[in-house]
């Protein structure tokens, strides 16, 4: 089986759209600023990939990860030829923290919030019209987690058209114990690098259209192949190499295809000591031992750790790359770690070639993965 | 709807003893499993360095995979790259959350635990109990609202029906902490302070085991009233059903918020095994207008085999 992608939006600190993230990308620039809302004298990174978008500068406000929600659903319905009348389909919200930001700014600041402001569902409902909302908290591997989901309630008759979608916005409580928890001090993120000295946060929202083959009022912009997910079930944030192996052949498997098939990567890429060399080593056992080498890639390096929204930013990211033949490279990749060696990573410039499938990986604390897989439309 | 059924085979509470005598709802060994002392309840070695509601979770997952006969001691025996973790919390990591920004506030990043990272994440929980016990299939964490714990026991469905999962402990658990009574005394509410777990199945799996299945999950609405929920959660069986309301448990336990389905999964479990009933309809109305409504089908196993 497989699924149609009729519709994509986007936004992140490198564009407000999806051409216009994925044009950014491939010029190599990145969102990378100062901490633009938090007081600096209590944290010791100071940097990050944040929407400029705050009414007075410096000043944060409460709900921006549900207004950047809802402008990439827009864009996605728009995109799909489903922005008339109200949207009555279902809604799966993928995030890691959820308006945790807010709940910071009420019980510190005394900014007002209620328990309803907490998940997505109401605001999605008062602006397209359907109750069928779902918010999964399902850490960094929460919008390919949805994505497999959306597939599945397609699979089961239960839909014909889901939007799958994510939103995060930077807290002082996660990057503040991130902070407190790494032992370098990021100026960047550098996926990959030997030169990395760990995770950034990014800010952004995402959304797909998913639906039915054949069913879109427009042409499919890319098919999803399969989604595989599973759990480390070993650590809450240090990632596991064999079970990501696993997600990954699984993955291949649902879809039918074998190492050699697959043609980019994008990867999940975040720059910590941990996850890389844990992503790297899982990869080796899959494709380098079957002789395969496809291009490799993180978007993390221009758009930070976008979070909960990450895999499905790089999914987009991917379809945009299936559909032009052009990868983005890895921003400040010069040295890359050892456990790459025989990887085609991307670097200083894009790569141009014939792009037939994507696989697409996101992890997540909670030990956490999903893998899908991506094929060109046409 | 194609797939497998999905059955439930274990029921597991972790309740203050406070709650009083609730074998009315819950049969005598799960009610007497289930109660614990708020103050010395939930301590002990597995339980370090967790917060609140992932404590009162792993305490009513256990009860749980025991009633279903999957621990040997606290073992998992069951397909654990094919068991899932489902969970539904609405207010689990506020206590991290507003803590951590206070001591930032007061003391730089350098005053945090680095313990407290996995807590900033709004899955801590089901992150947990899937390390306690090795399950390595999908692990899901709904945050949706009041509704959030019969949406949980649907995708639970789902995954098992897609074939992702064999078997799926899912839980619905609500810690009663400083800045949850804040928000809820907004609302006059009064804070839950526990948890629930019901253990899922494929009825193939279940007969496999040679378990009994309690109930099957028939059927699932969400909607923007109740009634469309119930009409459309009751599709295309419309034989007489026993109501479950969410006031049955609110009056008793408080908000209950997104431990409420999965408590009334459990309650309505119970009563298909107890009672001469068919088939149980548990139902949250729209809290206020901007919240959704959703209603959830249980039925008597053997009928629909």
């Amino acid at each position: 089986m497989s699924w149609d992608i009729t519709g994509l939006g986007a936004i992140a600190s490198i564009g407000s759209g999806p051409e216009e993230i994925f044009a950014a990308l491939c010029d190599g620039q990145d969102g990378l600023g100062t901490l633009r809302a938090f007081d600096l004298s209590c944290y010791r990174a100071h940097h990050a990939y944040e929407i400029d978008d705050r009414a007075q500068p410096g000043r944060d406000e409460p709900f921006r990860a549900t207004r950047w929600l809802r402008t990439a659903i827009t864009q996605a319905l728009r995109d799909a030829g489903l922005d008339g009348g109200p949207s009555r389909y279902p809604m799966l919200v993928g995030t890691t923290m959820r308006e945790q930001r807010s709940v910071e700014l009420w019980w510190r600041d005394g900014v007002p919030l209620g328990s309803a402001d907490l998940h997505f569902g109401p605001a999605l409902r008062a602006q397209f019209g359907t109750p069928q909302t779902y918010t999964f908290a399902n850490a960094c591997a929460a919008t390919l987690y949805t994505l497999g989901m959306a597939a599945d309630l397609i699979e089961l008759d239960l839909a014909d058209t889901v939007v799958v979608a994510g939103t995060d916005a930077i807290t002082e409580s996660a990057f503040g114990t991130l902070d407190r928890v790494q032992n370098d001090i990021p100026d960047a993120l550098r996926p990959f690098d030997n030169g990395r000295r760990g995770m950034l946060m990014g800010e952004g929202a995402v959304a797909v259209v998913l639906q039915r083959r054949g069913m879109g009022s427009v042409p499919a912009c890319a098919r999803v192949r399969a989604v595989s997910m599973n759990c480390d079930a070993a650590h809450p944030t240090a990632p596991a190499p064999p079970t990501i192996s696993w997600a990954i052949r699984d993955a291949h498997r649902r879809a039918g295809l074998s190492p050699a098939d697959i043609d980019v990567v994008m990867l999940h890429g975040s720059g910590t000591r941990l996850n890389d060399v844990a992503e790297a080593t899982a990869l080796a056992g899959v494709f380098t031992d079957a002789g395969a080498a496809p291009l490799m890639t993180a978007i993390k390096s221009m758009t930070g750790h976008t979070l909960g929204g990450s895999g499905l930013l790089s999914l987009i990211m991917a379809v945009l790359s299936l559909q032009g033949g052009v990868v983005p490279p890895i921003l400040g990749l010069t040295d890359p770690i050892s456990e790459a060696d025989g990887f085609q990573l991307v670097r200083d410039r894009p790569a141009h070639a014939d792009l037939k499938t994507a696989q697409i990986n996101a992890f997540g604390f909670g030990g956490i993965n999903a893998v899908a897989i991506l094929e060109r439309a046409s | 709807m194609s797939g497998p059924a999905a059955v439930i085979t274990g029921i597991g509470l972790a309740l203050p003893d406070s709650v009083g005598d609730i074998t009315d709802l819950f049969d005598t060994s799960a009610a007497e499993r289930g109660l614990f002392d708020r103050e010395t309840g939930l301590r002990g070695r597995s339980m370090r360095h967790k917060d609140r509601a992932s404590r009162l979770a792993l305490r009513a997952a256990e009860s749980a995979l025991h009633d279903a006969g999957l621990l040997d001691s606290d073992t998992f025996t069951g397909p654990a790259d094919r068991t899932a973790v489902v969970v539904s919390s609405n207010l689990g990591n506020l206590d991290s959350v507003c803590s951590f920004v206070d001591i930032i506030t007061r003391d730089t990043v350098t005053g945090l635990s680095p313990l407290g990272l996995p807590h900033t994440s709004s899955n801590a929980v089901a992150g947990w109990v899937a390390i306690h016990y090795g399950l390595r299939g999908p692990n899901l964490t709904l945050c949706n609202g009041p509704t959030s714990g019969l949406d949980a026991l649907f995708w639970t469905r789902n995954l098992v029906a897609v074939r992702r999962s064999d078997v799926a402990v899912v839980i619905g658990a609500e810690p009663d902490t400083e800045p949850v009574a804040r928000l809820l005394k907004q609302d006059n509410e009064s804070a839950f302070d526990g948890a629930v777990a019901v253990v899922v199945e494929s009825a193939e799996h279940a007969q496999h085991r040679g378990v009994r299945a309690r109930g099957v999950l028939a059927g699932y609405a969400r909607a923007t009233d109740l009634s469309a929920a119930i009409t459309a959660a009751r599709q295309p069986d419309l034989r007489p059903v026993q109501l479950l309301t969410a006031e049955t448990f609110t009056t008793r336990f408080g908000y209950c918020c997104g431990a409420l389905g999965v408590l009334q999964c459990a309650a309505g479990a119970t009563t298909l095994d107890r009672d001469d009933i068919d088939a149980v309809l548990a139902t949250i109305g729209a809290a206020d207008g901007a919240e959704a409504a959703a209603a959830l089908l249980l039925t008597r196993a053997e009928v629909v085999a």
